[in-house]
């Protein structure tokens, strides 16, 4: 930390938060306030005498609220830069410290909170994780049994710089305890509080309890669990030199944990699963091994950075597996326990992978984003002729869509990705997706289902995962039925309902609307928009009276190719069940409504002409068939 | 439509019967079994082992442990439990499987003496599991509104025999005359003591 912060390259800013983020990659805005400290940092020198004479103790929160700390002072002695505080709710203005500062003159009570703007290229976000607080959970007893600790005052009890010098006491008397109890899954695991498991917790369990067994080899230690993972490189071997130091391994989650009032000794009851008994054991301490939560203020950032949060409220990452450092905002990267628990060797590891991203957003004269984006027909736009509406804006995950009422809505080219859900949700159609027009899809349906179409199974498919689900049914050789006709699209939110009216307009036998399963979608929440939208064609087609299977809606990945298979098989039973007069019937009753539902698209630009285009096409093509027969 | 040939298996048994659902939620941590008031009088009793066997699919024996019968759904266990599953209404479900393969609880329940009953229904309301509706049945002739016990819902708490002011119902073996026989027996034997 001293040597980033003497790096000529490297500026430091303590004490300081961001406020607000504005622009795109390459070219952010950062609001940033720098709080003020009272204490001038070009001036102080480190030295304490301010601390040294402040009258004011108040609890230490660095030490776990284990020992007192001054009205001035610093969060740690390793604080980089180290430069003092003076704690303004605490500080009683006797001016003491002002008095022995001296000549160096470096408290100034009259310093304000200073807000800069900087521009910054990239941005990566490493706010790391909060404690959960296991006073929430009644039958452990923290709060109310002195003897009860979290893991964190635990690590400062025992640890040679903390308020007891290493000394492992106990909180209600200070005597060393003999037996100590580890619990692990304290508020993970756990519905009623976090489903997730905190990932460190087990090898966190083990350390403590090796630290302590090597300074104190006699006390004896059980650590409770409900399952040990040590997944990771020398783990295992690391929780096997634990076992052969003699600390036990109990399985079974407490249940309960009591206290004698005269000894404050604490009873844990649990039931060992090995032997199928409930037992009770007594032990001087107990340590709970909280779960790794978000810090406090994550909705508040997330906002700010334009980060959306996974479930639980971890900052989401691009994509779990092959982009974890990027966040879904191009130039915001993640790094360590903001996107997940994560122990040091994975945070080391994806702090790296974070800075090289940013690293090559940096040096890059120019950023190269995907040329399937979605632009705006500025005078078909209502917005523009002062109406309000914004579906646009709601639609798009990446927040690239600004609206304001009076203005036409506009893309911020460099935040999207082409998802198309806004194109497809824009009731006035005033929205295109470069390389995925309207004119083209249409154009596409009216070749697919050129002959026969009463026969054809039209299957629109995502580019990522249906797509190459379709993809792989050929290459594994699954056989479907041949009357299948696939139309990509970048996502399911691209399939506008007026392409499906159409389809049925022309008078398609069946078809299928299939993307991503909603956590696999490539555009964060790109597939919650066409599944909202697949939900309301279903029910409308099922009020119109259309035959149940002529209209399906999927979800099939990219490794799914038998599934694929599957569901076209089974459209096509669906459509070999029904009579082919009654099929016929039923496709001139629905296609007024159809036609009716299908003319807006019609109005669209250059739509006229690809259709045209398509028709002379068709016509063309019914020639040759002619001359060739 | 994904038409499963597979046969069902006890576990999907348990499932589909109402308050089975979470079932296959439990990790076996043995919360519920540390928690459990009846496991204090019987060590036997162990809520995690029936729901483990019920997941493994061993049905005879699941069926014929008198576990499944004690259950009183105080609910301790599921205020605390890491996965919500709500144990008693486990318990419910398999009881109810039970019942349908012909198997009988082995415990007592409350019983109606229709010739004292007066019907009037206080039992139905003090009745913590609302295991007994008012029917309108037939004695000496005459149509009475009668209390009817649902043997799968009784718990045989014997709230319902302590509520009745005419002593019409009662728990086999628990009736009011056997346990002021019990406390007589013993205060003679705590007299005879002294």
């Amino acid at each position: 930390m001293v040597d980033a912060a003497r790096h000529p390259k490297v500026d430091v800013r303590t004490y300081t938060e961001v406020e607000r983020v504005e622009g795109y990659v390459g070219n952010f805005k950062a609001l940033l306030r720098e709080k003020t400290r009272y204490v001038r940092a070009d001036r102080c020198n480190g030295c304490g005498e301010c601390a040294k004479v402040c009258p004011i103790e108040v609890p230490n929160r660095f030490e776990m609220n284990l020992a007192p700390r001054r009205a001035a002072y610093v969060a740690m002695s390793q604080s980089v830069p180290l430069v003092y505080t003076i704690d303004l709710d605490a500080c009683i203005h006797c001016y003491k410290c002002v008095e022995a500062c001296g000549k160096l003159e470096a408290i100034d009570f009259s310093m304000q909170d200073r807000l800069v703007w900087e521009d910054v290229g990239a941005i990566i976000t490493a706010t790391g994780f909060s404690h959960f607080d296991p006073s929430v959970i009644p039958e452990y007893g923290y709060g109310r049994y002195p003897n009860v600790v979290t893991a964190m005052e635990m690590e400062r009890l025992n640890n040679s710089a903390g308020p007891t010098a290493g000394n492992l006491v106990r909180p209600s008397d200070g005597a060393n305890p003999g037996r100590v109890a580890i619990i692990n899954c304290v508020g993970s695991r756990d519905k009623r509080f976090n489903p997730w498991c905190s990932n460190f917790c087990c090898m966190y369990a083990i350390k403590n309890a090796v630290l302590i067994k090597q300074a104190h080899p006699d006390v004896d230690i059980t650590i409770y669990y409900i399952d040990i993972r040590t997944p990771s490189k020398g783990y295992e071997e690391f929780y096997e030199r634990a076992r052969d130091m003699g600390i036990r391994f109990m399985q079974g989650r407490p249940s309960l944990i009591t206290e004698d009032p005269d000894t404050r000794n604490l009873y844990v009851l649990s039931e060992d699963m090995t032997l199928g008994q409930v037992t009770e054991r007594e032990y001087d301490m107990v340590m709970l091994n909280q779960a790794a939560v978000p810090q406090p203020d994550v909705d508040t950032m997330s906002s700010v950075l334009n980060v959306t949060q996974s479930p639980g409220g971890w900052f989401m990452e691009y994509h779990p597996k092959l982009r974890p450092m990027d966040s879904p905002t191009d130039g915001v990267f993640l790094a360590g326990a903001c996107q997940g628990a994560k122990d040091i060797p994975a945070s080391v590891a994806q702090g790296s992978a974070a800075a090289s991203r940013a690293g090559r957003v940096l040096h890059a004269p120019e950023w190269e984003i995907e040329p399937v984006v979605a632009s705006v027909w500025e005078d078909r736009c209502i917005s523009a002729q002062g109406k309000k509406c914004g579906v646009c804006s709601r639609a798009c995950p990446y927040s690239a869509i600004e609206y304001e009422v009076g203005k036409a809505a506009h893309v911020v080219v460099a935040k999207c990705h082409g998802c198309g859900g806004c194109v497809a949700e824009c009731p006035h159609n005033a929205i295109t997706q470069l390389h995925f027009t309207d004119a083209q899809i249409l154009a596409q349906i009216r070749a697919l289902l050129a002959d026969k179409p009463e026969t054809k199974i039209l299957a629109f498919r995502c580019h990522w995962c249906s797509y190459g689900g379709a993809d792989l049914a050929g290459v594994s050789h699954f056989e479907y039925s041949s009357n299948e006709r696939g139309l990509r699209v970048m996502c399911s939110a691209r399939m506008d309902a007026d392409f499906i009216y159409e389809a049925l307009r022309l008078g398609a036998g069946a078809v299928l609307y299939s993307g991503c399963h909603p956590q696999d979608c490539h555009y964060i929440t790109g597939q919650r928009v066409g599944a909202a939208r697949a939900e309301r064609l279903l029910n409308a087609f099922e009020k119109m009276g259309m035959s149940p299977g002529r209209f399906r809606v999927e979800w099939i990945s990219a490794a799914e190719g038998d599934k694929y298979a599957r569901v076209i098989n089974e459209m096509q039973a669906v459509l070999d069940a029904l009579p082919r007069e009654q099929l016929m019937a039923e496709i001139e009753r629905l296609r007024p409504d159809m036609e009716k539902r299908a003319r807006r698209m019609r109005e669209v630009p250059q739509v006229k002409e690809a259709l045209a285009f398509a028709d002379r096409l068709k016509a063309a093509m019914t020639v040759t068939k002619t001359m060739a027969g | 439509m994904n038409h499963s040939h597979k046969p069902e298996t006890f576990a999907d048994q348990v499932r589909a019967a109402p308050g089975g659902e979470h079932l296959n939620r439990c990790f076996s941590c043995g919360t519920c079994v540390a928690t459990c008031p009846i496991q204090w009088s019987d060590e036997s009793y162990n809520p995690r082992r029936i729901i483990k066997m019920a997941m493994l699919g061993m049905k005879d024996e699941v069926l014929s442990s008198p576990t499944i019968w004690l259950c009183s759904a105080c609910d301790i266990c599921y205020r605390r439990c890491p996965q919500g599953v709500h144990i008693s209404d486990v318990m419910k479900a398999i009881r109810e499987v039970a019942i349908q393969e012909g198997y009988e609880p082995v415990r007592a329940i409350a019983q109606v003496n229709e010739q004292v009953c007066a019907g009037c229904g206080m039992c139905a309301t003090v009745c913590p599991y609302e295991a007994i509706t008012l029917t309108t049945g037939w004695v000496m002739g005459q149509p009475t509104t009668l209390p009817q016990v649902d043997r799968f819902l009784c718990l045989g708490c014997g709230t319902c025999a302590a509520t009745c002011p005419s002593s019409a119902i009662s728990v086999t073996d628990d009736s009011d005359e056997t346990i002021i026989a019990q406390i007589r027996e013993f205060v003679e034997e705590m007299e005879g003591q002294r």
